[in-house]
């Protein structure tokens, strides 16, 4: 063996061969083999240490998943799984249509044919005629912007037989509406009022 | 050979005589028999794969609804799976896609809903949580800080190296297998493992060297 073998086997293991050392055997399923584990104690312990951690870890989660998968769990599984492959498998279920004492397709007589075509024509006679009317009205000639409103406005006659609505008349209406009611009203309300200043004394 | 191998060869052998038989029976269409040996596989496979699952989603309801999803859409698709794999190694890749689609949609949902707080004991378990025989509640509370930290620790590493690590480590799968099972090269996955393993070792170690200063802190107070 050369020296330069003899050295590196004589040196300790570090943390990445020990590692890789563990990945090989397991990946491989094969024992760890290496020469200077052989010799070392040291390394030797520290390899087992590594391997029990390991080790540890795998059995602490196995007994988790094995903890949240009991076997009644895991019977309770398999039923949902075989009834959901039944379920798949079974042909859709098609819900009978309700059936008619007489179907509406026989119905096509001569009268609702008529029917329709009369509603088309009228349909197309009151289109044409909207059309007719609108162009009416386009060739009246129209006044023009200028001309004064007296042209439409209407008789002087019927004009004069409307009362026109002085300034003030609603007002007038309102204030004497409110003074009757309050002549209407009770004694106390009255003397109330006698001695509330008004808003014309106020101007004044 | 060892047992055990010897064991897991007879039970592939088995699988793929189940799998081909529930096969032939869905193409002649006696779909009451092929679902009838398909429960045969799926008591085989159940509690690995919820294991697995359970590895991924860290939630049980959830792990149960992908496993049923997995066996669910692998009965359905059986006529595309080829007898020169095993039924194992086909089925855990479709399990381990699903989860991988859970994940996503579940980090999608979360970044817009906010979870439910959960209580002190842990809201989620309570209710599986069963009184009577077994480790006192202290045990039970130091395994689950151990095992909340080791599941931080894993959630932190790349999802190669996380799927690598939980398929050869927990479910002692051999280089072949997980290179099938993830469609990396054996020595990609071995790259992976080292990898996987000399990260935990550092989370781990900082997580320790975290606490340890907290409890330093809460003496000197």
């Amino acid at each position: 063996m050369s020296i330069i073998n003899r050295l590196r086997l004589s040196a300790h293991l570090d943390e990445a061969a020990l590692v890789s050392l563990w990945t090989d055997a397991t990946l491989g399923g094969s024992p760890v083999a290496h020469p200077h584990l052989e010799r070392c104690s040291a390394c030797r312990n520290r390899f087992a240490e590594l391997a029990a951690w390991l080790d540890t870890m795998r059995l602490d989660a196995v007994a988790e998943a094995d903890e949240h998968f009991s076997t009644e769990r895991l019977a309770t599984q398999n039923t949902q799984i075989l009834r959901r492959l039944e379920a798949a498998e079974r042909p859709a279920r098609v819900i009978a249509f309700p059936t008619f004492t007489q179907p509406f397709t026989s119905r096509s007589s001569h009268v609702s044919r008529w029917t329709a075509a009369a509603a088309a024509a009228g349909l197309i006679v009151g289109v044409g005629l909207g059309q007719l009317t609108d162009l009416r009205h386009s060739l009246t000639p129209r006044t023009p912007a200028g001309a004064p409103l007296t042209a439409t406005a209407p008789p002087v006659g019927v004009a004069a037989t409307v009362p026109l609505p002085k300034p003030g008349g609603r007002e007038e209406l309102f204030l004497s509406e409110l003074d009757a009611s309050i002549s209407r009203a009770p004694a106390e309300l009255r003397a109330l009022d006698a001695f509330t200043p008004r808003a014309g004394d106020q101007v004044r | 050979m060892t047992g055990a191998q010897a064991a897991g060869l007879h039970g592939r052998e088995a699988d793929s005589a189940a799998a081909s038989a529930v096969k032939t029976m869905q193409a002649e269409g006696r779909h009451a028999e092929a679902r009838e040996r398909y429960a045969e596989l799926v008591g085989r496979h159940q509690r690995r794969a919820s294991r697995i699952a359970f590895h991924y989603m860290r939630d049980s309801a959830e792990a149960d609804e992908a496993v049923q999803d997995a066996f669910v859409k692998a009965y359905q698709h059986l006529a595309s799976f080829r007898e020169e794999l095993p039924f194992e190694v086909w089925f855990t890749r479709i399990l381990i896609n699903g989860c991988l689609d859970r994940i996503k949609a579940r980090t999608r949902r979360e970044k817009w809903v906010a979870p439910m707080p959960d209580g002190p004991t842990g809201g989620r378990d309570f209710g599986e949580r069963v009184a009577g025989h077994g480790p006192s509640p202290e045990d039970h509370l130091l395994a689950r800080e151990r095992r909340q930290t080791l599941a931080r620790a894993l959630s932190r590493l790349p999802e190669r190296q996380r799927s690598v690590f939980m398929l050869s480590h927990y479910e002692g799968c051999t280089s072949r297998e997980v290179s099938a099972l993830t469609g990396l090269n054996e020595s990609t996955v071995r790259v992976h493992l080292f990898r996987a393993i000399r990260k935990l070792r550092t989370l781990l170690a900082e997580s320790a060297a975290g606490e340890k200063n907290v409890e330093k802190r809460r003496v000197n107070h």
